[in-house]
């Protein structure tokens, strides 16, 4: 899983989750991708399992791109716990994901493929995502 | 020659405002550069123009602005993500007979040999080539390549009048070997130390 080395600060605020994403907002290496529709946050484990299950359904060949990195801490407090006694301990990894980022892509198979390949990890995300192919105009 | 024929309106109103107004009303703005010349600031019709955009990216424009025909090619296009309505165009002036670079999109025509796939590591190159006659896309035939086959920039097909500005030893498609399905070893990762 997708986590990072090592980090500045073991516990952050949580992340903006308004506005649309400013980059990474077109298909830069393949010819398929996964654009998020809503912000989102996503947890590494979601990455991993979306990235599974687009991988075993292809079966052979393709290549993946993952376009996100989980590089922020959420903490959570334990249960029962009364409130005080400072911040909780860090318990996700996540990737602050804006609307229109492309967050997955595909290259190497053919349409039909990545389509149902990318349908079966747009269930693994949390947000509402949308398939998308690199074309040579507007896009 | 010309691909597509607009009509522009030149803008008054600048600012956020005055460009929502303008896409509010079925236009798009845009902006005139080239030559030296100062800035036009003009809004074009949306409808045409994408359609325009959509079926030639490196199309050419007979603008008309109030009268004075010019002669442009889009050099930046500005899109909502989500949306995907356009929402600013840059388009550069141009001349008949000048040379301009575009970069022109990299499109794979048929099917490498059994067992291999292919990665297109240049999604479009730079091309130079006359305005009035841009290449809308560069067509790489992958038919029957072999593993281990690699297209570079030299072997690109060009259109006539067109030389290549991207460096002729760039990779463009790299044809390899389909290897198995691989699952991920997840190595106990350590955690994130502070």
């Amino acid at each position: 899983m997708l986590i990072p080395r090592r980090l500045k600060h073991r516990k952050q605020h949580h992340p903006s989750r308004s506005g649309a994403a400013k980059g990474g907002t077109q298909i830069a290496f393949g010819e398929y991708g996964i654009q998020a529709l809503e912000p989102a946050y996503v947890t590494n484990r979601q990455i991993e399992s979306a990235r599974i299950a687009m991988t075993r359904h292809i079966k052979r060949g393709g290549k993946v791109w993952i376009n996100i990195y989980p590089d922020r801490p959420l903490t959570k407090k334990p249960a029962e716990t009364r409130m005080g006694s400072g911040k909780g301990s860090p318990e996700w990894w996540i990737a602050n994901v804006k609307p229109g980022r492309i967050v997955f892509e595909l290259a190497g198979v053919d349409e039909e493929l990545a389509r149902e390949a990318m349908r079966r990890a747009m269930h693994k995300l949390p947000m509402k995502c949308r398939f998308v192919v690199r074309e040579g105009g507007v896009n | 020659m010309s691909d597509v024929k607009l009509s522009a309106v030149l803008r008054t109103d600048f600012g956020k405002g005055a460009a929502r107004r303008t896409r509010r009303e079925g236009r798009v703005p845009a902006v005139l550069y080239g030559h030296g010349s100062d800035p036009l600031h003009v809004s074009l019709p949306t409808h045409e123009t994408y359609l325009a955009l959509v079926r030639h990216k490196n199309a050419l424009f007979e603008i008309d602005v109030e009268g004075d025909v010019k002669l442009a090619i889009v050099r930046d296009v500005q899109v909502e993500p989500v949306r995907r309505e356009i929402e600013h165009i840059d388009l550069l002036l141009v001349k008949k007979g000048e040379k301009v670079v575009v970069e022109v999109p990299v499109t794979i025509v048929g099917e490498p040999a059994p067992a291999t796939m292919h990665v297109i590591e240049q999604l479009s190159v730079q091309v130079e080539a006359e305005a009035t006659n841009l290449p809308d896309s560069i067509e790489v035939d992958i038919t029957g390549l072999t593993a281990g086959t690699v297209v570079y920039g030299k072997d690109l097909v060009l259109t006539e009048g067109a030389a290549l500005v991207t460096e002729g030893d760039t990779d463009i498609v790299i044809i390899s070997e389909v290897r198995g399905p691989v699952e991920s070893a997840d190595s106990a990762e350590e955690p994130a130390e502070a």
